[in-house]
Formats: structure tokens, sequence, C-alpha cells
């Protein structure tokens, strides 16, 4: 008889080392959370920022354009990590869970307790059922040009949609002082801030406004292309910067 | 049996509170946790009560005394603790890295774990809470100076203290860790530096807003030096991946406990 050697696969941890494990396990948990929280918000809260911040500024013309925009970029680097190395199909999940967790603290004890803004002027928007479907289409098709075309186009088509049931209500039609206005405008009118001014010059600006019900669509979907470049893009990025080298001198 | 093995029962270095001998640096790590909420709650706290009574104009004596006062307090505090901390990491250096044991690399890795950990929760802080905060403080007062309500502590003590503690972070890995002293960790050094390079920016963003008065456009691009730097926050995943290869070896080294 032959004997024929067995490659058996590796054996997960039992007893201590399994312990210290899944310690190490909670200790990377809690060091991910306040660094996607601090790094990701800061990123979104400078290059989103004002169209996140009030609601005046979520417009159809940028809003959705900007957001999934900038948004899926820390998801995808995360998602570089987490997918090929431990199989977590959670990257996107993470990192905007910890920014919405970090945006809401801020809006509530910065704006709303600190200085007076009415939380209904400062809700942060979610994408995170966008980011539960980024997650699934890379754990189902395990395809980086997957997920890059259907996941990226998903995440930024479903913001709009996914969105309207927090915001819709904020974009209904007044008549004030013979002008009409949304409620949003409203809020922006009633609670003057230092860069009112300069922000009238910027909201809603250019032709697109003429497009009336068709102005949303065409930035979801100039997003939705623009998101499958960057989700390459930022996978990329997020594998450099996971680099495991030492070297000599820096 | 590998011979070179080592027994987890019996050599055990002792931890307090009958803690496993791995999470032997957890009640400081804790401990740290709690201090810094305090001191980030409390400056919180301390806005809420003078900022609109004393810090919206920067001529008023009243600003000296409870704004102007404050960063020097901050700025002294720095002068001492940056020395200190970092004295001592490299001076309590550990010479003998050739020697240490499995398990002692082992616990010095969850140690470095813990030190990058109060090093995100800075960086929680100064990236997250008290960046947007900005926004919020200067859409109702007027920035007359660099030095606002907000700026005082936003920029001269928490972008510092997170350096502090990223540059703590990096200097125990160096001093404490074989792999780490034999060679200079690329993603822990991107992780650390990166972020620093936020503070650097604010000479940039200060020296921008002496044309731009009015505020504040937020996601303007005088702010985007800022962006860049926090990216290489993402070095992060690197030190995650050299961590676990190395633990997953030393782990082989040692025989498994009930």
């Amino acid at each position: 008889m032959t004997g024929k050697s067995l490659d058996l696969p590796a054996q997960p941890y039992t007893g201590e080392k399994a312990r210290l494990s899944r310690a190490y396990d909670y200790l990377i948990l809690v060091l991910a959370l306040f660094l996607f929280i601090g790094s990701f918000h800061l990123h979104v809260a400078l290059t989103v920022g004002d169209w996140d911040f009030w609601q005046d500024w979520k417009d159809r013309q940028w809003w959705p354009l900007i957001t999934p925009l900038m948004m899926i970029t820390f998801p995808a680097a995360v998602q570089a990590v987490l997918w090929p190395n431990f199989r977590l199909p959670f990257g996107a999940t993470l990192c905007i869970s910890c920014l919405l967790i970090g945006t809401w603290i801020t809006r509530f004890f910065a704006y709303h307790m600190w200085n007076f803004f009415p939380i209904n002027e400062v809700l942060p928007a979610t994408m995170l059922p966008s980011a539960l479907v980024l997650d699934a289409i890379l754990m189902l098709s395990n395809s980086l040009t997957v997920t890059s075309i259907f996941g990226g186009m998903a995440f930024a088509l479903l913001f709009y949609p996914t969105n309207w049931p927090i915001f819709g209500m904020f974009h209904v039609p007044v008549e004030y002082g013979g002008a009409q206005l949304t409620v949003a405008d409203l809020f922006g009118f009633q609670y003057i801030r230092a860069g009112t001014p300069e922000y009238l010059r910027i909201i809603e600006r250019g032709t697109l406004r003429t497009y009336g019900q068709y102005a949303t669509p065409l930035s979801a979907f100039c997003s939705a292309l623009l998101c499958t470049l960057m989700y390459p893009l930022w996978w990329y990025l997020g594998k450099a910067f996971a680099t495991t080298k030492y070297v000599q001198n820096i | 049996m590998n011979i070179t093995a080592q027994t987890i029962s019996g050599t055990t270095p002792r931890a307090p509170f009958n803690l496993p001998w791995y999470l032997r640096d957890l009640p400081k790590y804790l401990l740290t946790f709690a201090v810094m909420t305090v001191i980030y709650v409390g400056f919180r706290m301390y806005q809420g009560a003078y900022a609109i009574s004393t810090g919206l104009d920067s001529s008023d004596p009243a600003f000296d005394v409870h704004w102007m006062r404050l960063l020097y307090l901050e700025g002294a505090f720095l002068l001492i603790v940056f020395p200190s901390l970092w004295g001592y990491l490299w001076f309590t250096r550990d010479r003998n890295l050739d020697k240490i044991t499995p398990k002692e690399e082992i616990t010095r890795y969850f140690t470095l774990t813990m030190w990058i950990s109060i090093y995100t929760f800075a960086v929680y802080w100064a990236g997250s809470y008290f960046a947007e905060q900005d926004n919020s403080w200067h859409q109702v007062s007027v920035r007359d100076t660099p030095f606002t309500a907000n700026h005082i502590i936003e920029f001269y003590f928490n972008f510092p203290f997170y350096i502090l503690m990223g540059g703590s972070a990096w200097l125990y890995a160096r001093t404490r860790l074989p792999l780490y002293a034999e060679g200079i960790s690329l993603p822990l050094t991107l992780a650390v530096v990166g972020p620093f390079m936020i503070f650097v920016s604010v000479g940039f963003n200060e020296w921008g807003h002496t044309f731009w008065f009015r505020e504040e456009f937020f996601a303007a691009p005088i702010h985007w030096g800022f962006v860049t730097g926090v990216w290489f926050a993402l070095g992060v995943g690197g030190i995650l991946l050299q961590q676990v290869m190395r633990l997953v070896q030393l782990l082989d080294q040692i025989e498994d406990a009930a």
C-alpha cells in the first residue's frame, strides 16, 4: 500500500491561543472604530462638507454627485485589505457606520447643543444602504471588476432614493415674503450663518436647474460613472498604503 | 513537540488583576482612555461655558484671560509632555531585543496595538469632533484671529497631542519589538507621518484665510491639504498585516494551554 501524505488545512486555534486571538480582535475593533471615525470623517467633512452639513445645501446638482463620489473612497481602500486578506465582507459598512457615528455626535453636540442650530437643519445623509450593497456585491462576486462597475454604480444610484425618506419633507415648497422657497431654504434664511452670503452664490447655480425633475437623475448617473472609476482607484490606494515593507532609511 | 516551544502556563509574566499575560498593559490603556476623555470633554464644556461670553472678539480683554491663557497653558503642557514621554520611551528601550521570549514579544505586540489605539482615539477627537465643530463655531462667529475659541483647542492642542501619541507608538515599536528595530516599518511610518502633515497644513490654511475672511466654505480646496494628510492613516492596514503575520509565527513557537 502506498502512503499518501495528507495536506491538512490549517486548524483554528483552541484554548488560550483562541482567547488570545479573540482579545487581539477586540483591540483591533476599538482601534478601527476610532481610526475610521477620525480619518474618514475628516476626509468627508473637508470634501463633501457643506453639502452634508446643511439642509439647504442638499440640492439636486452637486449633493447627489459629490456625496457618493467622496464616500466610496475609504470603503474601497478598506475592502482592499479586509476582503483579500481576512475574507471579512464588511469594509464599506464599517467605514460608513463609523462615519455616521462621528457625524451624529458632532451634529448634536457641536451644532445643536453648542451653537443652537436646529438638528433638522444639520441632519447628515446616510450611505449605509449603498455600503451594504457594495459589500454584498464584493462578497458574492469576489471580483474587483464586477464590484467596480456594478457596486460603484449601485453605491451612487442608491444614494438619492435611500435618503429621500429623510430629506423629502424639507423640499416641500412654501411661500415666504412673496417668494417661493423650500423649507430647507427657509432654515438657511432663518438661521443666518457667517457663510450665508457666499452660500447664496454657490448653492444650485448654473443652468441645470432648468432641467427640472431631470436634474437629480442626471447628477446621480454622472456620480455612478465616476464611482466606477473612483472605486478601483481607491482599492489600489488602499493596497498601496497597506504595504508590509520594512525599510532601512526614511 | 517542537523543542523550541515554550509552555505558556508556569512561565507566564505577571499581569495585574488576574488578567491574561498578554493583556499586561490593559489597565494603563483603559486609564489613558479615561484621562483623555476627561481632557477632551473638559475642553468642550469649557467652550460651552465661555465661548459665547468671551470668545467672539479677540480684542476683548476677556478673550486674553479665557482663551489666550488657555493657549499658553496648552503650550506649556505640551512642552513638558513631549520630551518626557518620548525621552522615557527612548531611554528605557530594550537593549537585548535578540533575547526576548515569544511570549514577551506577543505581549509587546498587544501593547503596541494599544498605543496605536490610543493614537486613533486622539485622531478621533482631532479629525472628527473638533474638526467639524470648527465649521459650526465659525458659522456663528467672525474669525478675527487664527486663535479662535475652537482653533485653540483643535489646532494647538488636539493636533500636537495626536502627533505625540502617534510618535510614541512609533518609538515604542522601534525600541521594543525586534522586527521594528531591525527595519523601519513603512506602514507605521506612513500612518504617523502623514497625519503629522495635517498639523503642518495649518500654516497653509491660515495663510489662505488671510485672503478669505468670510467663513466658511468647508469643502474649499484650501482645506484639501488636511485631506491628503489623513489618507495616510490607511497605513494602519499594513501595520495590521505585519502584526498578524508575526503573531502567527510567534504563536507557532509556544504551546497551547487550556
